[in-house]
């Protein structure tokens, strides 16, 4: 493998990634693995790193025959403090030798990294997928390296959070920062960073054979959970059901949530055309199956589910709650956008798309096409131009 | 190749030229060369190139000119021939490029191939503290956006005209030949307009890719410093003449037309600003040069600008320099007013003189702006300072001012009791300031005329370090109105040397005070010293400022005034209000009324109150106010909205009556009782139905709910409500009273007595509007509306002026603007149209009104209880329905009246009034029965006996 040279004849590369953990469920380690995996089949030496180990009963299975190194540098998590504020804190002794010997530890860890990095022969990168994660590599020695440090959700979730300012102050000065649009590249700029590019998610998987949406079924995929919004669709499902007796909306996933979200379908009387689905290990599959799919969250990053939809040909109606998900949808030409929160919108867009199977049919087709220009090339292709243009 | 060659031009700037240079070379893009160009410098810049290129031989070259070129152009020329880059950008000696810039810059272009990539310029002030920002025309670069021709944004073409904060292909420049022109000033201009001409593609991007570092007290005065020159202005036409004639040769008329709208906004405005302070000669010169220019200037660029910026343009062309220099005035400070403005046929005009003139008088009309509707107070009067002098070396510091202040309209009356005041503060931290009398003061045509005497060196006693500067104000005071001034000096000479003065602390650093004029034409005396001594003084004092102990004091000062912010800040009261005020006990029969978030002494809060005072409770009633206390009732406790007292008043009130929301972070002690009475049924989604809301986390939404479950008690009008408001706040079944709005008592028992007496019986409101007997009243009364028109304000949707002149025999309009906007009328339909939005309740003006005009208002279903015809003028109905928040119910399906969307149309059934009221009366009935049935007027009284009937004495 060291010597294989890629067809575009790029040079080989040693590239870390560095998350908070290497295999905690969810949406980062999906992408940072599929991307390992890329990088690997291209010849780049690739070494995925996380700070701690995942929490209890997230840890998400990693296949046995990966082919890069995966290390996790804390055996547990460390203890969590807050910072210092005021005289008070100050004071507080016990506190206060936490926090030493949690930055002592930090340091140790740090060490950790810097030697993996000096390993790496020039060209090496660094990706740094999670600003918690940086706080480590920014202790690391990472001279010789590129670091490239990642936002993976849109700028306005992360304003809302505590990232916000860690954003600002450990990507400051990395030399690119990516979020995951140009419109969110944009807004990042004008926090006066100008060391912003963008990175748009590759397509997880891009089926032989579509959907020939003739399945009178909606589906909606994804954790049960409030950020996804499924209450919205089961209300939006209301509205539309009575007029289309014989679809069905089929939900899956699992969550904390689901108990009250079926209470409401209950309320709301559709719980007779809403099949509630569990889990699902078979995602290609399930969206075969489908004619229209539903994408509800109340927020979201570079969402996979509607690029896998789109990918089998589903045309997909989403509440227009990120850059990310006008960047994958382009509405009214390959599926239907609705104002935030704007139930009866988001109904009528379904409702169109069930009612019109000429309609769907154009817009499933276009999907299919149109998407793939988050083709696992195009992406790949992407992140090399990235590595040369830093190094230019 | 390099990616990108950086021309660095230099002039007599041997100093500054290693940091430009250096901001190339640490560029985030490595493979970047320098290319420095000197002007023929007499100082040692070129030295300094060559040993920067000895030092960096790879990356910079050093080249001079054989003499010296007198502008940025040649250099630049000469610089473009020696670049090897596929790119090439421009750099000033004085300025630098942001780290990343040439690394974005090569980024936009590769990937699509433009022939220009430009970002964000960052002015930097170098002489203020913290080198305040300011940036270039920042909305031209909100996002990144690539043009495949100018043409598709012609601000960038008239307002971007810098040529150093882009990044050319160099091949694009040669193939085109773009050159800058041989010395002129503004040779950024014609380069920039042929270069985006020429362009094929155009990228522009959000970052900051250059810092143009402005030295405002540096001794040598850069072009734009220097703009009062005539010369220069002669450029500046030359200029504009070359780019028009570029751009009528291709038919470009949109580019056109957006720079005929920049040189009245802008160019023109620079050296309007001047006129006020140069002689005969300049501006007759000014004027000519002008003038010639101004005449090829579309008429429709005047409509594009702000009035006053086309007034002054007129005026200027048409040479009427009586109007013109007070004009420049307002120009200088938009607030001001500073001519005696012109009515004719109910028209405002700015200035007479030019009525024969049609688009004169489309310039000159101002009437939107509403001076015309102005009380003295809320105007800002020129005042023109016409006498300056000493009054004889012997007095020692005593002066002799007069002036005239514009009288707008005669708005200052003939008969009116004047006095006045002239103040004397210090401009920085007002520590102290000095009053003296007016002593004449008289009408004189459209003016008032002042004089004072005074005696600066007797009574004005400045401290003498901080108070530098200091201003002057006349304030004028008219029937116990009063309304400030500052004095213009225009014409005026400021004769006289300084003024001895005795300082407090010391007059080691200064002992007069000078005449002068500040940057806005005012009158103003600086603190100077007559002796060399003070000036080494000065010279110490400003060490010690700027040394540490000064900035340990100033640092300490900075933590003073952000602690006193603290302490008086929103959060510091919340914890007080929490914290102490809720731990007092609650005051037994105590009531904090409040109606519209304070804004108004009105709505079911009043009605409640009122029915209170009649049956003459025993109880202690507090009002809430924001803005003027003038029209609550006295006989209640006043307290000012978010002050100490109304916390401290919730905090221990025993009753909360309320229409709308008390501050949303104020918890409810379970002790008081929340009577929340709501202030309309809903057309509109409310709360939680609301899209907005629906999108929020589950989180935020538990934080809107906390608010909304203060509601003890929620006033119900209809099971309307209870479908829609009740669900949309998520309240419990326990709350809902369902005894309909006491607000409404009055229409109700007004509808009763109309039947009884069968007759309509009109009360004090129509003398009071003078409104004759035989007019009918009619009533428009819109919902709120976020848009603006061009002051931001709310445009009526028809015009007023047809309908006084359609209907002025027939009908009264009353007009009655949510609160949050705001109307203007003109004169012309005084009588007609009357503007009654300012009054605190709405209920009188409904009983009034024969008829209501609305669109989506809760008003609608209050007005239907007097069974009197309702029109919908719903003219951005799918606008306001489908994109805005949605409805409970079709409009369109339950209107109790006809519904219009078109001005036309809104007048032909204006016409058949009379006929609607019999033909919708089913419907009215049908709708009353809907969304008003327990609105039976006694609502106040139910909610009195159930709340309050204890406190009867």
């Amino acid at each position: 493998m060291e010597t294989s040279m890629n067809k575009y004849g790029d040079q080989p590369r040693d590239i870390f990634f560095v998350s908070n953990s290497v295999n905690e469920m969810g949406g980062i380690t999906s992408w940072s693995h599929q991307m390992a995996r890329l990088f690997s089949e291209r010849g780049h030496r690739v070494h995925v790193i996380g700070i701690v180990p995942p929490p209890e009963g997230r840890v998400h299975e990693l296949a046995d025959d990966i082919p890069y190194r995966t290390t996790t540098l804390y055996a547990e998590h460390p203890p969590t403090v807050r910072p210092v504020r005021g005289l008070k804190d100050k004071l507080n002794v016990v506190e206060q030798r936490r926090r030493a010997a949690r930055e002592a530890e930090m340091h140790e860890q740090a060490a950790k990294m810097t030697a993996l990095f000096r390993a790496a022969r020039p060209g090496g990168v660094v990706i740094v997928t999670q600003v918690w994660a940086m706080e480590w590599v920014a202790l690391a020695d990472t001279a010789g390296l590129t670091v490239i440090g990642m936002s993976h959700e849109s700028f306005a979730t992360c304003r809302k959070s505590s990232r916000f300012e860690r954003v600002k102050r450990f990507y400051k000065d990395v030399d690119r920062m990516l979020p995951l649009t140009r419109e969110d590249a944009d807004l990042w700029i004008r926090q006066r960073m100008d060391n912003v590019g963008f990175m748009p998610n590759p397509l997880p998987f891009f089926p032989e054979v579509p959907s020939d949406r003739s399945a009178r079924c909606v589906v909606s995929i994804g954790r049960l959970h409030e950020e996804k919004g499924v209450d919205l669709l089961l209300e939006a499902w209301a509205q539309v059901a009575p007029q289309h007796p014989d679809w069905t909306l089929r939900i899956y996933g699992s969550g904390e949530e689901e108990e009250a979200l079926r209470k409401l379908a209950a309320e709301l009387g559709v719980a007779a055309s809403v099949a509630w689905m569990g889990r699902t290990s078979d995602v290609p599959g399930a969206l075969r199956e489908s004619a229209v799919f539903a994408l509800s969250s109340r927020g979201e990053g570079f969402p996979l589910a509607p690029m896998e939809a789109m990918a089998t040909g589903v045309p997909c109606v989403a509440f227009d709650v990120a850059p990310g998900v006008r960047e994958i949808i382009t509405d009214g030409e390959d599926g239907f956008l609705a104002p935030p929160g704007n139930i009866a919108e988001f109904a009528r867009h379904l409702d169109t798309l069930i009612s019109d199977k000429e309609l769907r049919d154009a817009m499933g087709t276009a999907a299919r096409e149109n998407i793939q220009r988050f083709s696992a090339e195009e992406i790949v292709a992407r992140w090399e131009g990235l590595f040369a243009l830093v190094e230019r | 190749m390099p990616d990108v060659s950086v021309v660095v031009i230099v002039y007599n700037d041997a100093d500054r030229l290693p940091t430009a240079v250096q901001s190339v070379l640490d560029q985030t893009l490595r493979d970047v060369e320098v290319v420095i160009v000197d002007d023929c410098s007499t100082d040692r810049s070129f030295e300094v190139a060559q040993r920067l290129a000895a030092t960096h031989p790879e990356r910079v070259r050093a080249f001079q000119l054989p003499e010296n070129s007198g502008a940025g152009g040649e250099p630049r020329n000469a610089g473009i021939q020696h670049t090897t880059g596929k790119y090439v950008m421009f750099l000033d000696s004085d300025d630098v490029l942001e780290l990343n810039a040439c690394r974005n810059m090569l980024e936009a272009a590769e990937e699509t191939g433009s022939d220009i990539v430009s970002g964000l310029c960052v002015r930097l002030h170098k002489d203020t503290r913290n080198q305040k920002r300011d940036e270039w025309y920042a909305w031209l670069y909100s996002t990144t956006r690539t043009l495949e021709s100018v043409t598709e944004l012609p601000d960038l073409f008239v307002w971007d005209t810098l040529s150093t904060n882009k990044c050319y292909r160099r091949e694009f420049l040669v193939e085109n030949d773009l050159r800058f022109p041989k010395g002129m000033f503004y040779e950024d201009l014609m380069f920039i307009a042929d270069a985006y001409l020429a362009a094929r593609r155009i990228t522009l991007i959000p970052n900051q890719v250059y810092f143009w570092h402005v030295h405002e007290r540096g001794a040598v005065k850069s072009v734009t410093n220097r703009r009062h020159e005539m010369t220069n202005y002669e450029h500046r036409l030359e200029i504009h003449r070359r780019i028009d004639a570029l751009l009528a040769a291709r038919g470009l008329d949109d580019i056109r037309l957006a720079k005929d709208v920049k040189f009245l906004k802008h160019d023109l405005v620079l050296h309007l600003r001047d006129l006020p302070f140069r002689d005969e000669s300049y501006r007759q010169e000014f004027a000519e040069l002008s003038r010639e220019y101004l005449a090829g200037i579309s008429p429709e660029a005047y409509a594009r600008v702000q009035p006053i910026q086309a007034i002054c343009a007129y005026l200027l062309q048409q040479g009427d320099w009586d109007n013109l220099i007070p004009a420049v005035d307002t120009l200088t400070n938009r607030d001001k007013l500073s001519s005696p403005l012109a009515e004719r046929d109910g028209r405002i005009y700015w200035c007479g003189g030019h009525f024969d003139d049609e688009f004169g008088r489309g310039v000159l009309d101002v009437t939107d702006a509403g001076y015309h509707e102005k009380p003295v107070d809320k105007l800002f009067l020129r005042n023109q300072l016409t006498r300056f002098e000493e009054s004889g070396a012997a007095s020692g510091g005593a002066l002799r001012l007069a002036g005239r202040i514009t009288n707008p309209l005669g708005v200052i009356s003939p008969g009116a009791r004047l006095t006045g005041r002239l103040e004397f503060s210090a401009r920085r931290r007002s520590l102290q300031s000095f009053a003296f009398p007016v002593r004449a003061l008289r009408h004189d045509g459209d003016t008032v005329h002042w004089e004072a005497a005074v005696d600066l060196g007797a009574k004005l006693r400045p401290l003498g370090i901080v108070d530098t500067i200091w201003d002057v104000r006349l304030v004028l005071d008219v029937d116990g109105v009063s309304t400030t001034t500052r004095l213009t000096v225009a014409d005026t000479a400021l004769s006289g040397g300084p003024l001895p003065v005795r300082p407090r602390l010391t007059r080691m650093v200064a002992d007069h005070l000078e005449p002068h004029v500040s940057a806005r034409g005012h009158l103003a005396f600086r603190l100077v010293s007559e002796s060399r001594q003070a000036e080494r003084v000065q010279q110490l004092i400003a060490r010690g400022v700027r040394g540490k102990p000064g900035t340990l004091a100033k640092t300490g000062y900075r933590k003073a005034k952000a602690l006193r912010k603290k302490v008086t800040s929103g959060d510091s009261k919340l914890r007080v209000y929490h914290e102490v005020f809720s731990r007092l006990p609650v005051r037994k029969r105590t009531v904090v009324f409040e109606s519209h978030l304070g804004k108004q002494y009105s709505d079911s809060p009043r009605a409640i109150y009122e029915e209170m005072r009649r049956q003459g409770l025993d109880f202690e009633a507090i009002w809430s106010y924001s803005g003027s206390p003038k029209d609550f009732p006295k006989e209640a406790t006043l307290v000012k909205r978010w002050s100490l007292p109304y916390l401290k008043a919730l905090a221990q009130a025993e009753f909360w009556v309320d229409n709308q929301s008390y501050p949303l972070k104020l918890s409810k002690r379970p002790e008081t009782t929340y009577v929340q009475t709501w202030h309309g049924s809903a057309l509109k989604k409310m709360g939680f139905d609301q899209p907005s809301l629906k999108a929020q986390t589950r989180q935020q939404q538990a934080e809107q709910q906390q608010s909304l479950d203060r509601f003890d008690r929620f006033l119900i009008r209809s099971e309307h409500d209870v479908r829609t408001l009740a669900k949309a706040f998520r309240l419990p079944e326990k709350t809902l009273l369902r005894v309909g709005y006491p607000r409404n008592d009055a229409l109700v028992r007004t509808r009763q007595r109309e039947a009884e007496l069968g007759r309509r019986e009109r009360g004090e409101l129509a003398a009071e509007l003078g409104i004759p007997d035989e007019k009918t009243v009619l009533l428009y009364a819109p919902t709120f509306r976020k848009a603006g028109g061009r002051h931001g304000r709310f445009v009526l949707p028809f015009d007023v002026e047809r309908f006084a002149e359609q209907f002025g025999d027939r009908y009264v309009l009353l007009v009655r603007s949510h609160y949050l906007n705001h109307v203007v009328l003109p004169p012309t339909v005084e009588g007609t149209v009357i503007d009654v939005s300012a009054r605190h309740d709405v209920t009188p003006i409904l009983a009034l009104a024969d008829g209501l005009i609305t669109d989506y208002s809760s008003v609608m279903f209050d007005y239907a209880l007097l069974d009197r015809p309702l029109v919908f003028f719903t003219y951005d109905y799918d606008e306001y329905v489908h994109e805005g928040r949605g409805t409970y119910f079709d409009l369109l399906e339950h209107a109790p009246g006809p519904v219009v969307r078109s001005e036309d149309d809104f007048y032909e059934t204006l016409k058949s009034f009379d006929t609607q009221a019999l033909e919708y009366a089913a419907a009215r009935r049908e709708f009353v029965a809907e969304f008003g049935e327990y609105d039976r007027g006694d609502a106040a009284k139910s909610i009195v006996d159930q709340f309050f009937a204890h406190w009867r004495r």
